[in-house]
């Protein structure tokens, strides 16, 4: 934070975990559901009527029909999904199954997968964030930053890594929703920025959070729907020395298991042009003969 | 920063990230194409030999003020600011065509991408002639905008 690097200390772990797009996939696809509530048509909607079919004979389809006189609504079809005033195809119920239960090593392998690919700098742009004039991914900031109080303090932090473009980036993209969320409570969207990861909350967290886009998150509880938004790997992270060096506790021979890998060394190109393999290959196949172009393609 | 192999990445990058652009149809059987607006790309196509993110060598050629300017990528693992070196080619066509072939061939540096880079840089060239007035805009006729 004063400009001054020290020197970086060893990558924990995590960061190696194997990067398996499928699994944070299927993990945040579940995980997104558990933040639902329920809704449901009133269970009573459309069959509080006394009506019965009219059966035949009478000219008239034999949907059941409301009993009585006096009113227009006498006569008139009820009960079913095509009725004016019937219950709808399949009411939705209350009892639907909203949440998701996911295997808790799953959960804790999406994670591990989530922050390692936060580290490659290649996804973390593909992902959409500005990161060009960020000096190093992973992003380790001095432990003096759990500390900052005051939100202008916090741009200028932000400013001197390099990582106010993607705040900047999500400020400009605040937009009002296309559709009916927005007259349901969810106005505007807005791009994801970084997410300030921290050790201990020392104002961090009401300095950072007013800015657009920034989120924050205790490395004690990183969270896959922020690691992973829309189930897309590569969120820009930014890291207090304190919650890196936590990363080793929190996944270890103590902690939770990092999962590994099935390749060791995923470099195909490297593989298959190292001696090894090469040696053991049978020598290329030659296939200088071009098929003549037939005059008569029919015999 | 991880040391991610170009494949892995590419298996990771390839069906969505927020450089592609896809144009005519909405899937790979209707004949979409698949472009790229990354600046590391010379043809502008989202696959896996051109593809800017996805490889520890990439090679991009853009206009900047009004001169050309070529980028690789160095060998930096962890800095995304040193990641990428430019070179300026404020040279006449002739030298700069050097200039390309001696940092791309001559140093085995994605010798597959020569002949794309000097495609490109031959229009960066161009483009920046005629916004320079120096050559001649393209006229388009009548009723084509």
């Amino acid at each position: 934070l004063t400009g001054e690097k020290p020197p970086p200390p060893p990558l924990p772990a995590v960061f190696e975990a194997p990067i398996r797009p499928d699994i944070v996939q299927f993990v945040h696809t579940n995980m997104n559901k558990n933040n639902r509530q329920a809704y449901a048509v009133s269970m009573k909607a459309g069959k509080q009527v006394s009506a019965s079919s009219w059966g035949t004979g009478r000219a008239v389809a034999r949907i059941p029909r409301v009993g009585g006189g006096g009113t227009s609504r006498s006569g008139q079809g009820a009960f079913g999904n095509m009725c004016r005033g019937g219950r709808m195809f399949a009411p939705t119920k209350t009892w639907r199954k909203w949440n998701r239960k996911i295997n808790t090593t799953q959960k804790r392998y999406a994670v591990a997968s989530a922050l390692a690919a936060s580290a490659v700098p290649a996804l973390v742009m593909a992902r959409g964030h500005k990161v060009d004039e960020v000096p190093e991914i992973p992003l380790v900031l001095d432990t003096s930053l759990e500390s900052t109080k005051k939100t202008s303090a916090a741009k200028d932090i932000l400013a001197s890594v390099g990582a106010l473009d993607d705040v900047e980036k999500a400020a400009a993209s605040k937009q009002v929703r296309a559709g009916k969320g927005k007259m349901r409570n969810r106005r505007y969207t807005l791009r994801r920025g970084p997410l300030v990861i921290y050790n201990e909350n020392d104002g961090v967290a009401q300095a950072f959070r007013n800015l657009p886009g920034v989120e924050l998150c205790c490395v004690s509880r990183l969270n896959l729907l922020q690691l992973a938004p829309g189930g897309h790997m590569g969120r820009f992270c930014i890291w207090s020395q304190a919650a890196v060096e936590a990363l080793d506790t929190i996944y270890g021979s103590e902690g939770k298991r990092i999962p590994s890998a099935s390749m060791t060394n995923a470099d195909l190109a490297r593989l298959i042009n190292s001696d090894e393999i090469q040696s053991v290959l049978k020598p290329a196949m030659c296939n200088d003969k071009k098929p003549l172009r037939k005059k008569n393609a029919i015999k | 920063m991880v040391q991610v192999s170009n494949q892995l990445l590419w298996e990771v990058v390839k069906n969505n990230n927020c450089f592609m652009k896809k144009v005519n149809g909405r899937s790979r059987r209707s004949g979409t194409m698949r472009f790229s607006v990354e600046k590391n790309n010379l043809r502008s196509i989202s696959s896996y030999k051109h593809s800017g993110i996805a490889s520890t060598q990439a090679v991009g050629i853009a206009s900047k003020n009004d001169s050309a300017v070529l980028y690789t990528k160095t060998a930096s693992k962890c800095a995304t600011t040193t990641a990428i070196a430019e070179i300026p080619l404020n040279k006449p066509f002739a030298k700069v065509v050097q200039t390309v072939e001696k940092t791309l061939s001559d140093n085995y540096y994605r010798r597959d991408l020569k002949n794309d880079a000097l495609a490109k840089f031959s229009a960066v060239y161009q483009a920046n002639r005629r916004a320079k007035g120096v050559k001649k805009v393209v006229p388009v006729k009548k009723g084509r905008a």
